[in-house]
């Protein structure tokens, strides 16, 4: 990594160490939201970013993620932060049976086939299957975590611990853009003949990637779970999923700065609007348009070494 | 028996309105490649436009009928144009961006049209006349059929065999065909691409008009985010048949209403939509361009 | 030199603007908590207009307890995230009480925060839910739904003498609720269930599911949820001439439904506590004049003036015992001897927050869409 880019990233989670302390009660709430937001928009950006799968139904997992963990706690009074655990196996397991058989699909197929998933997840929650999902009201009283001792009770231990687990996903994205898989990810996003001509196993791959952006967002769901100790179904119905593609796309796919700055502007701006209720997304979706007319490419895009301008016109 | 009748009649009305909109998104996707997500929205536009115009104009005539096919006129105009300049603002200058760009851009016009309407008419429904269309039913047997029900199957029959007749018959349609194809060899045929693509969004818009104000007279009540709903039914309509394939949308409109009908009649309602989805995606599975084939070449 | 002169200048234009606040510091802030936009705009705007009518009606009078009541209205969207949102706001801004939200799922997200920051919160939810914890700090002012479905079940099976019942509810926890303790209630009373589903809201196309339960013959078809699908859900059993008579539960009670239901609205019934036009209080109907006078159009629904008389026992409570303190206040309306007169009926609180007695109507919608009372 290049030295200016360790400093921003520095400078960016410098910014949110010290946050709390200008922000009062419903800021800090924000701030904890978008950090949980922007773990699941780079969980995300793995399968549509990185590894080019269309994606529209991704608040899925982040949704299981938040209802495995609170029916265990609520449940079987198993303390919520055991159950990250279970619920990144549980949500590994169900995006491979879902992306065994869909995964060759191509472009926009893929992007049917997973907004199907999220609405038969959002039935499959509304309708209370076994008695253990809550139906429409969802599930109440989740309790919060204590490690070794120390209780997460009050909203600042809760935000710095999702600032703890950002820096970790951070930490582990990065790791895996230098490495063979993050290569294998990128080539099969480019051209996936290409990729299997030079013997990269794409199935393997984009099974991998699903998999691994199912796990990351399940566990952004764990946290949110603990943010706000009720959880209902409409917090992952498929605008919730349509809101993390955009921000991929908007910020830009595969940038890392790109994903955490459109997090920002797609879940804190209108927050800060609140006051304009009825008009802000109006503004927002001109935003939208000009920004897509502006930057086709996301505001922040990802520059792949030195790549001659020619090679990236299309694609 | 008659249950059964009944529901192919429920299923085959709420499905040609399904397959009027469907057919707005396939043709878009045919000639262009993306999803046109602001397409429900548009409908939902229709639906208020076309309301407003007949609360205008009704008292100027002493038929219902005439006053109704007056304002579905002047409705389909304004949508065409909105339609139009919604492809010349938002879409064309996106034509050689990733695709991904125009499908937000897409969602961020189907935002604009949603909250439009809803600062322009409010956030409360707003409702259709109910003697709009005389409530007449016949009875055959046990089932029953309402004069708005045929009235639907009847237009929207007449519509699709118009628009078959259109891509298939003239030159015009021959045009829009060979640009589904490939763009760039129908521009050096001397085809007015640009042009063709106007069209296509013209008559997408005048289907999906048609289809607006359809559900506004059938169900009389509209809300600003009406167009959802139905654009995600209408777009997996499409998908079913076949992207791109225009009888595919017609095909899979139809389909989809009576597969609707049927599951919440006979097996569950509480389960509806997931049975619709799983059968999308079991559909996807075996047969991936859905059941006619999808018309699109591929992009490389 | 001179940087000193505009220094203090700057000071005293600081201190001109901080000192004001600081002697108008005796101010009663009261939360809305409401879906101001949203599906429910409509009635959100309602409790916003009415809670701000009745604020301004007391500030004309001198305030509560001699201070001046300031209105903070904060939008939920009806969703429970944003309520938390909408909830961590009005705390912050220090409100002594919260009217709100309309929807039970909104009213029960932050019913804990409210607890924690001991703020009064007052809701017309009809949720059983929402008393379960017994929170001080929580009066619902409507009642709750197991009561409703008491007296539906009661004048089913013994007044109207139905033996085939179809339930219908939507997704919302509201309906759920509603549509499974009406389901309960029918068959304690031995009445015979022939079919309960859920329909999805805002879906429209009902003609399935109706012409499945016209295949079971029932004698009523009773919709637990929201009057923008039970209006579409009366047109629809017409135009499909199914002979059952058509009962919609107390979320139905709003102008709309007539104007969705079009001519089948006649004949069709609800239930639900008195209409506002129906109260016979004077008060009540003052109230109904100045609202209509002041905004230029009728209440939405009851819902709006349940609220209100949340916050007038509240403002009641605050002015009996000489307080402003949350839990004073609460102890008041947990142990009133004599109920305080609402517009909706005499108002008092057991220890749960749940408010004592009930009175629901049957009505039938005449041709002329009035309402004719067929039963008390």
């Amino acid at each position: 990594m290049r030295k200016s880019a360790i400093y921003k990233y520095l400078v960016f989670l410098g910014i949110l160490l010290i946050y709390p302390l200008f922000s009062n009660s419903s800021w800090l709430a924000i701030g904890t939201t978008f950090i949980i937001y922007s773990i699941v928009a780079l969980s995300q950006d793995i399968v549509l970013g990185k590894a080019g799968m269309f994606d529209m139904g991704h608040a899925m997992f982040f949704g299981i993620g938040a209802y495995i963990s609170a029916i265990m706690n609520t449940v079987f009074n198993i303390p919520i932060l055991w159950a990250i655990p279970v619920v990144v196996l549980i949500s590994a397991i169900i995006s491979v049976l879902m992306a065994m058989p869909t995964i060759h699909l191509r472009g926009d197929y893929l992007l049917v086939v997973t907004i199907g998933f999220n609405i038969i997840f959002q039935q499959v929650i509304k309708n209370n299957v076994f008695g253990l999902t809550g139906g429409p009201n969802g599930i109440f009283g989740i309790e919060r975590p204590s490690l070794f001792g120390f209780e997460f009770s009050s909203d600042l231990s809760v935000y710095y611990l999702a600032f703890f687990v950002l820096i970790l996903i951070l930490i582990m994205i990065k790791n895996l853009e230098t490495s063979a898989v993050g290569r294998a990810f990128h080539y099969l996003r480019l051209d996936n003949l290409a990729a299997q001509c030079v013997g990269i196993n794409t199935r393997f791959y984009r099974l991998f990637a699903f998999a691994l952006g199912a796990s990351i967002a399940s566990i952004a769901g764990v946290l949110f779970a603990i943010q706000y100790t009720v959880i209902s179904p409409e917090s992952f119905n498929l605008m919730q999923s349509i809101l993390f593609f955009t921000i991929v796309i908007v910020g830009g796919m595969s940038s890392i700065p790109g994903v955490l700055l459109g997090t920002f502007l797609m879940f804190v701006l209108p927050e800060i609007f609140r006051d304009f209720n009825t008009y802000r997304y109006l503004v927002f979706g001109v935003m939208m348009i000009l920004t897509m007319i502006l930057r086709p490419r996301g505001i922040i895009p990802k520059k792949f070494g030195i790549i001659p301008k020619y090679l990236l016109k299309d694609k | 028996m008659y249950i059964f009748i009944q529901q192919v009649i429920n299923g085959l009305t709420i499905g040609s309105i399904f397959a009027l909109i469907a057919l707005g998104y396939t043709m878009v996707y045919g000639t262009m490649k993306f999803i046109n997500f602001a397409h429900g929205d548009l409908v939902a536009l229709s639906a208020f436009v076309g309301l407003t115009i007949y609360t205008t104009v009704v008292s100027s005539f002493s038929n219902s009928i005439i006053a109704i096919l007056i304002s579905l006129i002047i409705t389909i105009v304004i949508i065409s144009i909105i339609g139009y300049l919604l492809e010349r603002i938002a879409y064309r200058p996106l034509r050689k961006a990733p695709r991904l760009s125009a499908v937000v851009s897409a969602l961020g016009a189907g935002m604009v049209f949603q909250n439009a309407i809803m600062l322009i008419w409010g956030p409360n429904p707003h409702y259709y006349p109910a003697d709009i269309i005389p409530n007449k039913i016949w009875h055959f047997g046990d089932s029953v059929i309402s004069l708005i029900q045929i009235l639907i199957l009847l237009l929207s029959f007449f519509i699709m065999i118009g628009l078959y007749i259109l891509v298939n018959k003239t030159r015009t349609g021959r045009a829009i065909r060979a640009a589904a194809i490939n763009q760039d060899a129908a521009r050096l045929m001397g085809i007015n691409v640009d042009a063709i693509i106007v069209i296509i969004f013209a008559l997408g818009s005048t289907l999906g008009a048609v289809g607006g104000m359809f559900l506004g007279m059938f169900y009389r009540g509209i809300t600003f985010n009406m167009g959802w709903n139905y654009g995600i039914s209408a777009f997996v309509a499409a998908i079913i048949g076949g992207i791109g394939n225009i009888p595919g949308a017609m095909l899979g409109g139809i389909f989809l209403g009576l597969f609707n009908s049927l599951i919440a009649g006979y097996i569950s309602s509480t389960w509806a939509d997931a049975f619709t989805y799983i059968l999308l995606i079991l559909i996807l599975i075996f047969k991936p361009t859905g059941i006619l084939g999808e018309r699109v070449a591929e992009k490389v | 030199m001179k940087k000193k002169i505009t220094g203090s200048l700057m000071l005293l234009m600081v201190l001109a603007l901080i000192i004001p606040i600081g002697l108008n510091a005796k101010v009663v802030k009261i939360g809305v908590q409401a879906p101001i936009t949203g599906k429910y705009a409509n009635e959100g705007q309602g409790i916003d207009q009415a809670v701000r009518l009745i604020v301004e009606q007391k500030n004309a009078q001198g305030g509560l307890l001699g201070n001046k009541i300031e209105v903070i209205s904060e939008d939920d969207e009806g969703t429970a995230v944003k309520a938390a949102f909408a909830a961590k706001n009005l705390i912050n801004k220090k409100v002594m009480a919260v009217i709100g939200s309309y929807t039970s799922t909104c009213a029960a997200a932050p019913q804990k925060m409210y607890y924690k920051a001991g703020v009064l919160q007052t809701s017309d939810g009809t949720s059983d839910a929402l008393t379960k914890h017994a929170y001080w700090t929580f009066f619902r002012n409507s009642n709750p739904n197991s009561a409703e479905a008491i007296f539906t079940a009661n004048h089913f099976i013994n007044q109207r003498h139905y033996k085939k019942v179809a339930i219908l509810s939507d997704y919302s926890s509201f309906a759920v609720g509603l549509g499974d303790a009406v389901k309960k209630e029918i068959e304690k009373l031995g009445g015979d269930v022939v079919y309960y589903g859920k329909i999805k809201a805002g879906n429209q196309n009902f003609t399935p599911i109706l012409t499945k339960i016209k295949s079971l013959h029932p004698d009523v078809i009773y919709f637990s949820g929201y009057y923008s699908d039970g209006g579409l859900l009366r047109s629809q059993q017409v135009q499909l001439d199914i002979k059952a008579d058509f009962y919609g539960g107390d979320a139905n009670d709003n102008v709309d439904f007539v104007k969705l239901a079009g001519s089948a609205a006649s004949g069709s019934y609800l239930i639900n506590v008195p209409t506002p036009s129906l109260l016979p209080y004077d008060d009540a109907k003052k109230f109904l004049a100045d609202y209509e006078k002041k905004y230029g159009m009728k209440i939405p629904s009851i819902w709006t003036i349940l609220n209100v008389d949340g916050l007038r026992a509240i403002m009641y409570a605050a002015e009996q015992t000489n307080s402003l303190d949350t839990k004073v206040i609460a102890d008041f309306l947990h142990n009133m001897k004599k109920p305080f007169p609402g517009f909706t009926g005499p108002l008092s609180w057991d220890k749960k927050g749940e408010r004592i007695g009930s009175s629901y109507f049957a009505y039938e919608i005449q041709p002329d869409n009035s309402y004719k009372v067929i039963s008390k």
